[in-house]
């Protein structure tokens, strides 16, 4: 049931073409006539904006503008399938179609951004960017664990990859049953056409080179930027532990941590959809407009 | 609370709320009425809006549309496949392909080639037009009979099901516009019987389980109103009672619904059912007294069924459901016309060609097509209709031909008449649907024989024929081979190019079989699926022959 601070649940879903460096991106916006605030949704490997069609709209519902770019190669955005772009590339994606955003929304909404698994590192290297200068008033981290590589690949190992320039596939190796227990939803993603399931091995590199942003680029601090990270109360794709520990260490200790009762890892996916809406509905409209922009210490 | 307080309960306080909801959506189309032009031009601006940041209208250019004129220069007349591309593109990447609202819901509706088809169920779409549609209507059955609201069992509404959905596509529910389960926003259906116990999602999802759920919680209960959508359901509820009439009167003794105890023992009501079954016939009056109303089709093949419902309903009050498809509803009663009701002029942007147009070959060959708006039609013709609906299938040729009855004050009154392309041709003749409904009514009111339902096919032989199973009152031999000749004769009337074939010999005469009442009934009936049951539709056109032998194995 969609929820409803939108009296008249007037929602458009639009696609908005944005170019950048060559090629066309495709940002999803679900959008209240008179939006309170406003969310910019990063989503992980595998998935893109169509998985959020109702998250979308219930946030929508609430009020809250929801924004998802499809990743340069990824949804129906242009860009080699299967790849992902170098870190400058990326990034420069990201910091583009955030700045088309706060133009969209003016400059008296607050935004948030959303980082969804491997979403959260791409985020947390924009946030820790020197050219991302889009002034923004929170951030949440779902389901994300960053510096994954780093944490659990060795020096020798991680050295290999950073040499690795072969286009040869990896696959992630990832089980719709792991996202969610619920038929509908892992039917979905076993027939989703536009899911990426591997990834090159150069691309992998990539990764390396975000997390590398965030770890080294520390001194950019976060204590005065409302932040959260949230998550199932078990995740069987990352090790939750670690990854909570990873956010206080390149984040920021001070923020908000929930856990929704699931056990599964993509939260809008399971039961807890309604919950984790609410919780991060009120987290971002509770805060006040902060026009934050990521400064070094 | 226990269950049955809480449904009660719920029902009182939706009551007052759900009476004056209808009667708002109902006045808003009575001023509607006063002001058609106004509304179309309303509606259409309404429709542009919603589409006109879509993903397709930017990658077709149609940017330059704005206005009545624009939208019909520049839009081409669809047909359903041509938006397959579109329809496949949007449940892929979900939202803004066709339409900017969000589609909560796909709606399955059967198909032409047997593909069924998916027509989008947008936010937008259910909050301003499908769910006001429903409303007015429901309005026009309170004005007319207030009591379908006097007491929680006045109501059987066999309309809606509440239906738990295992069919997505690509994630995204897709299941029949009548199945309403689950409620997608607090403005979405919810009549005061929304949770009743032979109405809500715990209700069996097989039809004979259904139809015994309300059969079994209803009886012995003032029931005023029995809603359906195609008469059939109302048949088949009675049939129901039939076949299960032992163990009905066996569970109203013991207050149990399949040996659960749910009700306190009535062994009074029990000896009552026990009497009416001890007769020959028994009508639904005869099971409730207190029945004053019923609601369905009857405009065209639904029409058939008019004998039968006399049989199982007697004098009790009739009133029209609206002229609707899955894509989008035509026309709404706004009074207690039977075969007649106003264009429903604030659903959709309306158009309209001539029947005697091909309008298939027109847009096959690419040749631009001049419709007509809702002021340019005149009464006594018959058009083809072209819908734009605020679902994004815009300016969708429906297949359906609409008869306008009359104009009153520039609104005009149609019904719907026959599909388009429902024919059947040997060499030419394209006998549609039309032409052998109105042979068969014409040859049976000339013998003073009723006229039931019927089942038409083409049979292949030396020289091609047709063949007809009719029920009618007096099924015999004799009576069959006279009306076959009768009709024969009307049917050269009617379509001069069957009459070429017959006099050049190239087409047999038709053969007209009349079967006993009830005989077709419970034919279409045997051949129910157990899900979607409100979306099955009794068609008298059949591609072959195989109802002959199928009749016969059950006659034997």
């Amino acid at each position: 049931m969609i929820n409803n601070k939108n009296p008249q649940l007037q929602i458009y879903k639009e696609v908005h073409k944005i170019h950048n460096e060559g090629v066309e991106l495709a940002l999803h916006s679900w959008l209240p006539v008179n939006a309170d605030a406003a969310i910019f949704y990063f989503h992980g490997l595998q998935s893109h904006a169509g998985w959020l069609w109702e998250v979308g709209a219930q946030f929508a519902s609430k009020n809250i503008a929801f924004f998802v770019l499809d990743r340069r190669g990824s949804g129906i955005s242009g860009g080699t399938r299967n790849e992902i772009a170098d870190a400058k590339t990326t990034l420069k994606d990201y910091s583009t179609t955030i700045s088309y955003v706060r133009n969209l929304i003016g400059d008296e909404i607050p935004l948030s951004l959303f980082g969804h698994c491997l979403g959260g590192s791409f985020l947390a290297a924009l946030m820790h960017h020197p050219l991302f200068t889009t002034h923004f008033d929170s951030a949440v981290f779902c389901s994300t664990w960053l510096g994954k590589l780093h944490r659990t690949l060795s020096i020798n190992e991680r050295a290999k990859l950073m040499n690795n320039d072969n286009k040869n596939m990896w696959d992630a190796e990832l089980k719709a049953t792991d996202f969610t227990d619920i038929t509908q939803y892992t039917n979905f993603i076993e027939q989703d056409d536009l899911a990426i399931r591997t990834i090159s091995q150069n691309s992998r590199k990539v990764l390396l080179d975000l997390e590398s942003i965030y770890i080294n680029g520390n001194s950019y601090k976060f204590e005065t930027l409302p932040l959260a990270y949230i998550s199932g109360k078990f995740d069987p794709i990352i090790n939750l532990e670690d990854a909570h520990n990873a956010f206080s260490e390149y984040m920021s200790g001070i923020h908000t941590k929930i856990s929704f009762p699931t056990n599964k890892h993509y939260l809008f996916f399971t039961n807890t959809r309604n919950n984790t809406v609410n919780w991060v509905s009120n987290f971002i409209l509770s805060n006040q407009k902060r026009n934050y922009i990521a400064k070094v210490a | 609370m226990n269950k049955d307080k809480k449904w009660i309960a719920h029902w009182e306080k939706r009551k007052v709320l759900f009476i004056e909801e209808c009667n708002s959506e109902r006045n808003k189309f009575l001023r509607d009425i006063a002001h058609p032009k106004a509304t179309q031009e309303r509606v259409l601006k309404d429709i542009i809006k919603i589409s006109k940041n879509s993903l397709y209208w930017k990658e077709q250019n149609y940017s330059s549309i704005n206005d009545v004129n624009s939208f019909r220069e520049v839009l081409p007349i669809m047909q359903y496949d041509d938006f397959i591309p579109m329809l496949d593109k949007e449940v892929q990447i979900k939202g803004a392909v066709l339409t900017c609202s969000p589609i909560l819901r796909w709606l399955k509706t059967s198909g032409t080639t047997g593909v069924p088809k998916k027509v989008p169920y947008s936010l937008h779409w259910i909050l301003n037009y499908r769910i006001p549609a429903m409303k007015a209507m429901w309005a026009n059955y309170y004005i007319y009979h207030p009591e379908i609201l006097d007491n929680p069992y006045a109501t059987l509404d066999t309309q809606t099901v509440r239906e738990d959905t295992n069919d997505y596509l690509q994630g995204v529910p897709y299941q029949a516009v009548s199945n309403r389960h689950p409620r997608l926003n607090v403005f979405d259906w919810n009549p005061p019987w929304f949770e009743a116990p032979w109405f809500n999602s715990n209700v069996p999802s097989t039809y004979d389980d259904k139809m015994y759920y309300r059969i079994r919680h209803l009886v012995g209960k003032k029931m005023h109103f029995i809603s359906a959508i195609n008469p059939s359901t109302l048949l088949a509820f009675r049939d129901h009672i039939e076949i299960n009439k032992e163990k009905l009167v066996q569970e109203v003794a013991n207050g149990t619904i399949n040996g659960e105890s749910f009700e306190e023992p009535n062994h009074l009501e029990s000896q009552r059912l026990v009497n009416i079954f001890s007769k020959k016939e028994f009508t639904l009056v005869d099971i409730w007294p207190s029945l004053s109303l019923y609601s369905c089709w009857f405009s065209a093949s639904a029409g058939l069924y008019q004998n039968s419902l006399q049989q199982v309903l007697g004098d009790v009050h009739k009133l029209p459901f609206m002229s609707c498809g899955t894509e989008g509803v035509v026309t709404i009663p706004i009074d207690n016309s039977i075969y007649s009701q106003p264009l429903a002029i604030n659903q959709a942007f309306y158009e309209f060609v001539e029947e005697d147009v091909d309008l298939e070959s027109k847009l096959k060959n690419g040749e631009k097509v001049q419709t007509l708006l809702f002021n340019e039609i005149s009464a006594g013709k018959n058009y083809h209709l072209i819908m734009s609906q605020a679902t994004g299938l815009f300016r969708l040729w429906t297949g359906d031909i609409y008869h306008v009855d009359r104009v009153v004050n520039g609104m005009p009154w149609i019904h719907f008449l026959h599909r388009v392309g429902v024919f059947h041709s040997f060499t030419g003749e394209k006998l549609t649907e039309f032409d052998v409904t109105s042979a068969l009514k014409n040859s049976f009111s000339s013998v003073n024989k009723d006229l039931g339902l019927y089942l038409c096919g083409p049979k292949s032989g030396k020289l091609p024929s047709y063949a007809v199973v009719v029920e009618t009152n007096d099924a015999h031999e004799n009576i069959s081979r006279k009306i076959s000749e009768i009709v024969d004769q009307e049917l050269m009337k009617i379509n001069i190019e069957y009459e070429s074939k017959r006099s050049s010999n190239r087409l047999s005469q038709i053969d007209v079989i009349t079967v006993p009442e009830n005989t077709i009934l419970k034919y279409i009936e045997s051949k129910r699926t157990t899900k979607n049951t409100n979306q099955y539709k009794y068609k008298p056109f059949q591609k072959n022959v195989d109802f002959l032998h199928e009749l016969n194995l059950i006659n034997n």
